[in-house]
């Protein structure tokens, strides 16, 4: 029942927010990475959006006009979807976090910078967190976030706004959690396409409305017995990025007889790996939640052994027999580390298949010849 | 090899002493008698090498490659760091070699581009072993200065160094590429720590923010160097480099400028990368005065050839400023627009935005100065700076050749070209183009383009 009143929450969500818009309330899109606090944002009094849409062949084909094909289908998307102004989320925005990440991100703020678009703050992130110094750095640009929010809102954020803010969204991630390890079962009792769609709701649903549609999903599921046994191999899905409606992968492995069971990916699913500790200096917390203890992007350095150990034990806990690499085109960082780990997996006896795409439905038919072919010989 | 190295400006003396080091380090980069053959020709043609300064920039730049090759073949035990894409790292390594002959640290990516590259003409099978790894050729378009750094280390044409270093000042990848090496071969490595956040407001004046965190993670970077070398690197030694390669820069800003007001233009802008790996190289103290003098020696004598309206263009040939450095492993593009009677007169990346502020601190004053670099602008800034260069300039057109595989700069190229036109109604000729990759040169295709360019730019632009 949730998941129906969750989807017309979704389809109403437009109309809400525009009707928030027109009572004042600000909306202040940020991109995806897992390395903005939405906390903040929602204790400003602002609805936080995280524009993530991905996968339509035309928003990224029409960002031609402003930048080449090199920059990655999902970066040329958000120019796109900008420029289409079909997009209801992408055009209501008052005011954007870009964080510094990939190159690709990165320049899409620096081009709405340059247009004038909008009002934009660059949260500056330091590329590596070993040094009290490089802490400190994105500690100091959340609390500039957070004035800048402050007067952009006209709501002052108080410890306890902020405290109530954590507490939502490490409820939000709790469940996410273990809705996740539900997955662990076998035949797992939640499609890998439901789970993206209800972490992706996350990103634009109301979050006090999303924390019940998940609590009543994870009361249902947890009291659900797996049906008999199944063949399906169990399927890791890592890579850079799954944009909101960039969902062939996901069919096709289905419909090809795969099962993925767990994803790790930088741009596109939420973290929830971590709560934020909800005590003492939250920006501390928050800073050590969003940059020091998660899993780090390829865009950060030293990552790839970092990504590479969470991968594995993702395997073991969710007893997975084969990895997907799904990466869209252009992204230098990923592409590189793609190689090392199918070295990697295949030292640990794991089969790996690396997938590319530019979101053009022309690749699809390829797609899915070699997610077919992968999926028999995981199958043996 | 004797008339070679006589034309990279070593006296015969030197020749005499060095020649079985010159040979073993050549043998070992693969260079035969057929490409030393290929180097006299391309030298000749590309580069003009009857100018004494320029020899002697040559010369430094051999020498420094021969001293890479052979750095763990010669019995010490010297401690080797490389640089690779980090600006700044210059500053350290002179303070380094002026102080212990234990220490061996070199940015050798960009000698390595311009002797085999630009001068052999031989850097492609580097590339190939680059591909056969994770840097693989295609759509991706993996950056051609990362393939000749793996490349170059897979092979074995440099010996495994004690300290691999970079930033992201500019790009992503060579850190990623840092990680792999790391976690592929074990190369102990480094990151210099970076952050480009810097908002539009935030313009003009650097950023003491974002010096600082280059301030203190370059500090960082120090202190990591002394623990591996044993040498210790004072604040004082810095700021006497710092000064020191002021004066360089001085001098390469006073040949440039006598390059672009001069008509015709006295020098092919092939040059330029020479220059840029000159302010590269791993200089002592005495060699950066020793740089200093070359590059005097140049201005002299193109001052001679200037008063004598000599050129490498047609006098009134449309001037252009190109976008981007020239191409580090190719001369080839640059010549070709000296062929077909373009003036590029400068590049962009030439000259810094100018900037007030000051620090005492060696550090601060780097991390400030490195915001005011064009390629580390943000397009708020960058793109005014264009335009004021090309006001300054007096140009008739903007070659745009965007390096394709740099995902920092490549997304700029459009909106430079709709800035340009619709500000100063300037012809802009967008190019794909790889910096560092010799196989994306298309000579007819390239050759056609430019004329088409030209033609364009004496339509639009009037009396000169």
């Amino acid at each position: 029942m949730w998941d129906k009143l969750l989807a017309a929450h979704l389809s109403d969500r437009p109309a809400e927010l525009k009707k928030a818009k027109e009572n004042g309330v600000k909306i202040v899109g940020y991109f995806p990475g897992n390395y903005v606090p939405e906390e903040i944002i929602y204790a400003s009094g602002a609805i936080p959006l995280c524009l993530m849409h991905g996968g339509n062949p035309r928003a990224a084909d029409v960002a031609l006009s402003v930048v080449p094909q090199i920059i990655c289908p999902f970066a040329r998307s958000q120019i796109g979807e900008r420029l289409l102004k079909k997009n209801p989320y992408y055009n209501m925005i008052d005011m954007l976090v870009a964080p510094i990440t990939c190159q690709h991100l990165k320049k899409v703020a620096e081009i709405w910078e340059y247009h004038r678009e909008l009002d934009i703050f660059k949260l500056g992130i330091p590329q590596q967190y070993g040094n009290a110094f490089e802490v400190e750095y994105y500690t100091d640009r959340l609390k500039v976030l957070r004035d800048r929010l402050q007067a952009f809102t006209g709501n002052k954020i108080t410890d306890e706004s902020l405290s109530n803010s954590i507490e939502l969204y490490n409820r939000m991630r709790e469940l996410l959690r273990k809705i996740s390890f539900i997955r662990r079962t076998s035949p797992s009792l939640l499609s890998a396409l439901d789970f993206v769609k209800l972490n992706h709701a996350c990103c634009y649903a109301d979050p006090a409305f999303v924390v019940k549609a998940l609590d009543s999903i994870y009361q249902e599921l947890k009291h659900m017995q797996p049906t008999a046994e199944n063949n399906a191999p169990r399927i890791l899905l890592l890579g850079p990025n799954l944009g909101y409606g960039d969902y062939t992968v996901l069919e096709l492995v289905q419909a090809a007889g795969g099962e993925i069971v767990i994803e790790e990916i930088c741009e596109g699913v939420k973290y929830y790996w971590h709560d934020v500790e909800n005590k003492g200096d939250l920006f501390h917390s928050l800073t050590k939640a969003y940059l020091v203890d998660r899993v780090p992007c390829a865009f950060m350095r030293n990552s790839a052994k970092k990504r590479l150990d969470f991968a594995l034990k993702l395997i073991k806990d969710f007893n997975v027999s084969g990895v997907i690499w799904y990466e869209l085109l252009c992204c230098e960082t990923y592409d590189a580390e793609a190689y090392l780990f199918a070295q990697r997996m295949e030292e640990n006896n794991i089969p790996m298949l690396v997938l590319e795409s530019d979101y053009t439905t022309a690749a699809t038919g390829q797609l899915k010849t070699r997610i077919e072919a992968f999926i028999e010989i995981l199958k043996g | 090899m004797i008339e070679l190295l006589k034309l990279c400006g070593f006296e015969e003396e030197e020749i005499k002493s060095e020649l079985p080091r010159i040979e073993k380090s050549f043998n070992k980069l693969g260079i035969n008698a057929e490409d030393i053959e290929r180097g006299k020709q391309r030298l000749k043609k590309y580069y003009d090498i009857e100018l004494k300064g320029l020899r002697k920039v040559l010369r430094l730049c051999v020498k420094e490659l021969v001293n890479a090759v052979l750095v763990r073949d010669e019995g010490d035990d010297k401690k080797v760091i490389y640089g690779f894409m980090s600006p700044g790292i210059d500053l350290i390594f002179t303070a380094l070699v002026s102080k212990s002959n234990k220490v061996f640290p070199i940015s050798q990516s960009w000698v390595f581009q311009i002797v085999v590259g630009c001068i052999f003409g031989k850097i492609e099978p580097i590339m190939e072993e680059a591909e056969k790894k994770w840097l693989k050729a295609g759509l991706v378009a993996h950056c051609a200065n990362i393939k000749t750094l793996v490349g170059s280390l897979t092979l074995g044409l440099f010996p495994k160094p004690d300290l691999l270093v970079t930033t992201g000042f500019l790009c992503e990848a060579a850190p990623k590429t840092l990680d792999l090496l790391h976690e592929l071969y074990d190369i102990p490595v480094w990151f210099i720590d970076a952050c480009k956040d810097r908002e539009s407001w935030e313009y003009p004046e650097p950023t003491d923010r974002i010096a600082s965190l280059t301030a203190k993670s370059l500090r960082r970077l120090v202190e990591k160097i002394q623990e591996v070398t044993g040498v210790e690197i004072t604040d004082g030694m810095l700021s006497d480099v710092m000064d020191a390669k002021d004066k360089l820069g001085d001098a390469l800003g006073r040949l440039r400028e006598l390059v672009e007001s001069s008509d015709p233009l006295p020098l092919s802008p092939s040059h330029e990368n020479i220059w840029m790996c000159l302010n590269s190289l791993t200089l002592s103290m005495e060699g950066i005065a020793e740089a200093t003098e070359a590059i005097n020696t140049l201005y002299g004598e193109l001052s001679q050839r200037v008063a004598r309206g000599l050129g490498v263009v047609e006098k009134g040939a449309p001037r252009v400023l190109a976008i981007l450095p020239a191409g580090q492993t190719d001369p080839r593009l640059e010549y070709l627009a000296c062929e077909v009677g373009i003036a590029i007169v400068a590049l962009d990346t030439n000259s810094e935005a100018p900037y007030k502020k000051r620090s005492k601190d060696p550090y601060m004053r780097f991390g400030l100065q490195l915001q005011q670099a064009p390629l580390d602008l943000t397009l708020t800034r960058r793109i005014p700076f264009i335009i004021e260069q090309c006001k300054k300039l007096n140009v008739d057109g903007v070659l745009d050749r965007y390096h394709a595989g740099c995902r920092s700069v490549v997304a700029d190229a459009l909106i430079i070209k709709e800035a340009v036109k619709k500000e100063l109604g300037l012809p802009v000729l967008v190019m794909e183009w790889e910096n560092f990759d010799p196989r994306v040169y298309d000579h007819e295709q390239f050759r056609r383009r430019l004329e088409v360019f030209k033609t364009m730019m004496r339509k639009t632009l009037p009396e000169h």
